[in-house]
């Protein structure tokens, strides 16, 4: 923001305690700490605190340093000015995707979550939608505050302000860039006071800068990526151009889940929910993935403590080379020394060069199912396979209640 | 290999565009340095985009600039704002747009397939019918239509919309041209989380806007349970400030007449029971 000529409060970032109270003297003044943490509302969170002197923001840092913001562990905190609020205002960018436009979503009741602002003050809301190739004009802009009730100088800045947030959110290709709140402060200086930014992975080709502050495919998780996830999204990464393998870690659970395609893999998540099986992880692949990423992600699926068996069931495909899926599958399977005789895996999988596939998996002495059987009915299978194999195990015959 | 599989279908492939590959043949197709050279010797109605992320959105301006009305967009992971801008010019020069992320559409009938959709043996899946099937997953676009004939019945047009959330042809618009199409039926449709797309669909329906059966699963009720702003499979399937759940699309299709089937397998049941015209004279052609 900063360096978008962007006004915000003056700030530092601290790694610890000792460092927080050193940045509260020196900026010598009323402090407020934030815990740099990836989620939304964190005041609502316990995330943000307030400090009256560098003493008590020690205090006030050894708080946050020791919690945890839903999920994610507080590793740096953010020491900036306390700002002397006279009025606080609201402004969000986002894609209006319907409209195919880029919408300003602005009110002059800011520092509450934006869904009590239109419950409670929707005459205080207005929003406007940006033809993203003319772009946003300065009088749109005005115009917008102006009817919000700014005038004077104020008006002049905060159009101003909203024109720059403006060209950060086309430039950086966000998806979301929301001000919460826009502070007028008491001598009439419009200033940010948080923000919340978030970058379209699919555009991160376009900003090599940024690829130090984001993690691809946290989309897909609502916590922390944990290992296997990095290890696969790598997996992914090598093989850029050909494919994608997905894999979301699930609590628990003793079922590798693969599946191809994303609506597929939804149906079939449901389906074996719905017959009592605990799949351990989250997985889709498609778009005809070369053999070593099949590979890599099979290994990924079987690496998660307590997988006892694999189930891996995909719609007919269309341009996904079967035999091809089967030669990664099987090759991760003996690279992980599993006899597919004993430990249970079940494949359905019908599609392009599909015979071949067959006898590569009968040669594996895996259970193959082409298009005689549903995709439901080979999770039904599953469910069968794993009762047979491990009788009495608490863990496959639980019921999930979904 | 989409190229061919396309030709042998009987689909017209008239020509392709590779800036510096003037001259060249694929599979017989001539090769073109440039949209306005193809146009200048043959008559084309249908452009299929299947370049990189990040030349995606000149390739469609380039398409509308030549005055193409139809386009298949089959590239996945093009910046959203690409996306956006590509798919306001398309709606301001009255061109539809199938995608992007999309596997394509087919028409059993005509023989036409545009895109990889059916792959290297359309008919285990696509056998002319009077059934329209509608899917944002182009796997499941296929297992549909197969479901479809396994009811003895068959496809007439089936649609890969495509499986982000920013697509140029939403269910809502396509159930609108299939009401008018004499070919179609009864449509079936595999829906998702996120998105309001089966929601707006509810209300056309309730609305009187498609007045054939309609026969519906709604994937991934798991996700409900799962924390929310979470993406499952497709970059459209994310559920976000409680909309895009699956129960409420459930709750709002039903209440709107629409056949919401539990169980993926019971579209079959469903479609049989609704008694459309030739099922028994299909059901005979395709146990060949």
């Amino acid at each position: 923001m900063a360096e978008h000529q962007i006004p915000v409060p003056r700030f530092f970032v601290a790694g610890n305690e000792a460092e927080a109270i050193e940045k509260a003297e020196a900026l010598g003044c009323e402090v407020v700490l934030k815990a740099l943490v990836p989620v939304g509302k964190r005041g609502k969170a316990g995330a943000i605190k307030f400090a009256t002197d560098a003493k008590s923001s020690g205090e006030a840092a050894r708080q946050l340093f020791g919690t945890v913001v839903r999920h994610y562990p507080v590793k740096q905190i953010l020491v900036e000015e306390k700002l002397a609020i006279d009025q606080e205002l609201y402004v969000s960018i986002t894609l209006d995707k319907p409209a195919r436009k880029i919408a300003i979503l602005a009110s002059s009741a800011g520092g509450i979550d934006v869904e009590e602002i239109s419950a409670k003050y929707p005459d205080r809301m207005k929003i406007l939608r940006v033809d993203p190739f003319r772009g946003l004009a300065d009088f749109q802009a005005k115009q917008l505050w102006a009817e919000l009730g700014l005038g004077g100088a104020v008006l002049r800045q905060a159009t101003d302000v909203l024109i720059k947030l403006y060209k950060v959110f086309v430039k950086f290709d966000c998806t979301i860039l929301e001000i919460n709140p826009l502070v007028i402060t008491k001598n009439a200086k419009v200033v940010v006071a948080a923000s919340l930014m978030a970058v379209d992975d699919c555009a991160m080709y376009r900003h090599p800068e940024l690829a130090a502050y984001v993690q691809l495919g946290s989309d897909r998780a609502w916590r922390p990526m944990t290992a296997l996830e990095k290890q696969v999204v790598q997996v992914n990464e090598d093989d850029p151009y050909r494919g994608t393998a997905r894999y979301t870690e699930m609590d628990g659970g003793d079922i590798g889940f693969m599946c191809g395609g994303g609506g597929g893999s939804l149906m079939m998540f449901d389906a074996l929910l719905s017959y009592g099986c605990k799949p351990a992880n989250y997985t889709e692949f498609g778009g005809n993935p070369p053999e070593r990423k099949v590979f890599g992600l099979v290994k990924g699926i079987l690496s998660k403590a307590g997988v006892k068996g694999l189930i891996l069931s995909a719609n007919i495909s269309n341009n996904t080379q079967v035999d091809v899926v089967a030669r990664g599958v099987v090759g991760a399977l003996k690279d992980k020394a599993i006899d597919p005789r004993k430990f249970p895996v079940l494949v359905r999988f019908a599609g392009v060069n599909d015979t071949a596939a067959r006898e590569i998996f009968k040669e594996a002495g895996v259970e193959y199912y082409g298009e005689e059987i549903s995709m439901s009915m080979a999770a039904k299978k599953m469910m069968e396979k794993m009762k047979q194999t491990y009788p009495g195990s608490q863990e496959s015959q639980a019921a999930s209640g979904a | 290999m989409v190229t061919k599989h396309m030709l042998k279908y009987g689909t017209p492939v008239i020509a392709g565009v590779t800036p510096g590959k003037k001259g060249e043949e694929v599979h017989g197709v001539p090769v073109y340095d440039t949209l306005r050279q193809v146009c200048s010797e043959h008559e084309i109605n249908t452009a299929i985009i299947y370049v990189p992320p990040a030349f995606v959105l000149d390739a469609v301006l380039e398409t509308l600039d030549n005055n193409i009305k139809l386009m298949v967009v089959i590239t996945e992971n093009i910046p959203q704002h690409d996306v956006m801008k590509l798919l306001l010019e398309a709606d301001n020069a009255g061109a539809r747009v199938i995608g992007p992320n999309t596997v394509g559409a087919i028409n059993p009938k005509e023989r036409v397939r545009l895109g990889a959709i059916g792959g290297d043996n359309v008919e285990r899946c696509f056998v002319p019918g009077c059934v329209g099937v509608i899917s944002r997953s182009g796997g499941m676009t296929s297992e549909t239509s197969y479901m479809v004939k396994r009811a003895g019945l068959g496809v007439s047009t089936a649609i890969g919309i495509g499986g982000d959330s920013l697509i140029g042809s939403p269910p809502k618009g396509l159930l609108a041209l299939f009401e008018k199409d004499p070919d179609t039926q009864a449509v079936v449709s595999f829906s998702e989380p996120g998105t309001s797309f089966e929601e707006d669909v509810a209300q056309f329906v309730a609305e009187g806007g498609f007045t054939k059966p309609l026969v519906t699963y709604v994937a991934g009720r798991f996700t409900e349970s799962m924390p929310e702003g979470t993406i499952f499979g497709h970059a459209g399937a994310i559920i976000e400030g409680g909309k895009g759940k699956p129960s409420t699309k459930i709750k709002m299709l039903r209440d709107a007449g629409v056949h919401v089937v539990d169980r993926y397998d019971d579209i079959i049941t469903v479609l049989q029971s609704l008694n459309l015209e030739g099922v028994r004279a299909h059901a005979a052609t395709s146990e060949r």
